[in-house]
Parts: structure tokens; C-alpha cells; sequence
């Protein structure tokens, strides 16, 4: 089902490289699963926001929206 | 950059078995000769029995939808896949897929990710709500399970998600054994279901 694919060295640093241990953690997802993840989500807000849309966050028991800022 | 692979239908002229053709990366031009062959034969269908007085059958609640549009609003966009399956020369049934931004509601897997089916449609000749026998069976399944194995090879270990047209309320809930979360205040009041891994093992099974 999948196409072909490319390798690429990644250099991260210490930081970076444990927030994507949490998540591959968390999400019981490889890091490359993670990272294709947030390269997806990535693409997908970029591409609204290219629409002129605003990305909010919402707490549904406290009822407020918060606009996300992305740079 | 398009994909096929063999998969089967039921012929239920027949009843047996058929093959199919599995499409991964449905191409504009197979989505535009699906809908000029999808929407004469359910505008007639639908002409047919207004003029025959039949009122027991209902039209399919996807009949709306226009592929074309949603092939265009997802083109580029990585997150998005559309799968169709073609049998007899046409295109038997449709559904696109997000693998990113539809996080799991179930506790037990709450966050986790998931394939989020955004729609999914048989071809009007096979909506048992239009016409009295279905060209081919299975369709739905077919997709259904196609789902679930793209969940499987993203790592996502067949986690699906889904909100139910309530024509297909049942499908979901007795035929794939996904878990009902109710009417969604989000989604007009669609019902909310949900694949666990143990649920895909099952349905795959």
C-alpha cells in the first residue's frame, strides 16, 4: 500500500531528541511513525492557515477557545 | 502515484465471488468517470420510482456527496488517501482516509492514533436503499478492512475511527464490531465510532 521511500540522516539535538522519545513513548508509535505524523499535521495547519483560517484549542469542561500561534 | 492490488467482491447475480481491483491513490480521472456513471444511474433510479409510486425505498444518505470536490480540497495534502474499488469496469465504492489530526476517543486508547474514515460510499447499483438487488456485496467491507490495514502498516495497529450516516449505523456497529460513543454535538449529531486493535484482529479474522 505504500510508496516508495527515502532515507535521510536526521541530526537532532538533545532536546529535540527527547521530546520525540516521549511522544514515540506515548503515542506507541516508532519515531519515524512520529515524525511522518507531525509532518503530515504540519502540512495540514499550514495549509489552512495559508486559507486565512486561525487554529484555536478548545477546553470542552471549561468552555474556552484559545487561538494557537504558529509562526 | 497510484496503487492496485487484487481483492473481491460477491456477485449477487451469481453468488460467487469476483475479482476486484483494490486502487490506492484514486486519480482525478478515475473520480471524474465515477461520478458520471454514479450520478445518472441514481438520478434515474430515484426518477424510476417516483414515477412507479415506490416510496419503501429510501436514497442512500451519501447521495449528495461530490467525490470530485473532495479529490480536489485533499490534492497534496499527505495526510489524506482515497481508495476505490473497481470491478465489471466501474468503480464499485470510494472512501478517503486521514492518517493524522483524529486522535482516539476510547479510554482505553484515548490520544493514540488512529485512520479516521472521512467518507465512505458504495456505488448507487449496489445501496440495498435504491435498488431492490445489489449489483455486488462486500464493498463496504472491502474499504472497511482496507482501512484497517493501512492502520496496521502506519503502526496504528488497526485503530479506526469513524462517524456513521444512519443508514450505516449497523453496518459499523454489528458487521465490523466497532464500539458505538454516541451522537457527536460536533459532527451533526452523526454517532461516533471506534476500532480497538483487538476489534480489528476480529474483523480481519
Amino acid at each position: 500500500m505504500a510508496g516508495d521511500k527515502k532515507t535521510m540522516t536526521l541530526n537532532l539535538t538533545e532536546a529535540e531528541m527527547a521530546v520525540l522519545e516521549k511522544l514515540s513513548l506515548d503515542k506507541e508509535l516508532s519515531k519515524t511513525a512520529i515524525l511522518r505524523q507531525a509532518l503530515r499535521l504540519y502540512q495540514l495547519v499550514d495549509n489552512r492557515l495559508a486559507q486565512g483560517d486561525t487554529l484555536f484549542l478548545e477546553d470542552k469542561e471549561k468552555k474556552n477557545k484559545s487561538e494557537l500561534m504558529v509562526l | 502515484m497510484s496503487d492496485r492490488s487484487i481483492t473481491f467482491l460477491k456477485d449477487r447475480r451469481t453468488g460467487e465471488l469476483v475479482e476486484a481491483a483494490l486502487i490506492d491513490g484514486v486519480s482525478r480521472q478515475e473520480v471524474e468517470s465515477t461520478e458520471s456513471a454514479w450520478r445518472p444511474f441514481l438520478m434515474n433510479s430515484l426518477e424510476e420510482r417516483r414515477r412507479a409510486g415506490n416510496s419503501e425505498l429510501s436514497p442512500p444518505e451519501h447521495s449528495h456527496w461530490d467525490w470530485r470536490r473532495k479529490h480536489e480540497a485533499v490534492r497534496g495534502l499527505i495526510a489524506y488517501r482515497m481508495f476505490g474499488v473497481e470491478c465489471d469496469g466501474a468503480m464499485q465504492g470510494l472512501m478517503l482516509v486521514s492518517t493524522a489530526g483524529h486522535p482516539c476517543r476510547i479510554k482505553e486508547q484515548k490520544g493514540k492514533e488512529q485512520v479516521y474514515v472521512d467518507f465512505v460510499a458504495t456505488a448507487p447499483w449496489n445501496s440495498p436503499s435504491l435498488v431492490e438487488i445489489s449489483k455486488f456485496s462486500l464493498v463496504g467491507r472491502v474499504l472497511i478492512a482496507t482501512a484497517v490495514q493501512l492502520s496496521m502498516e502506519e503502526g496504528f495497529r488497526g485503530r479506526i475511527g469513524l462517524h456513521a450516516l444512519p443508514q450505516a449505523e449497523t453496518f459499523y456497529a454489528r458487521n465490523c464490531g466497532m464500539t458505538d460513543l454516541g451522537n457527536d454535538k460536533r459532527k451533526e449529531e452523526l454517532r461516533y465510532f471506534e476500532m480497538t486493535p483487538e476489534q480489528a484482529a476480529a474483523f480481519l479474522r
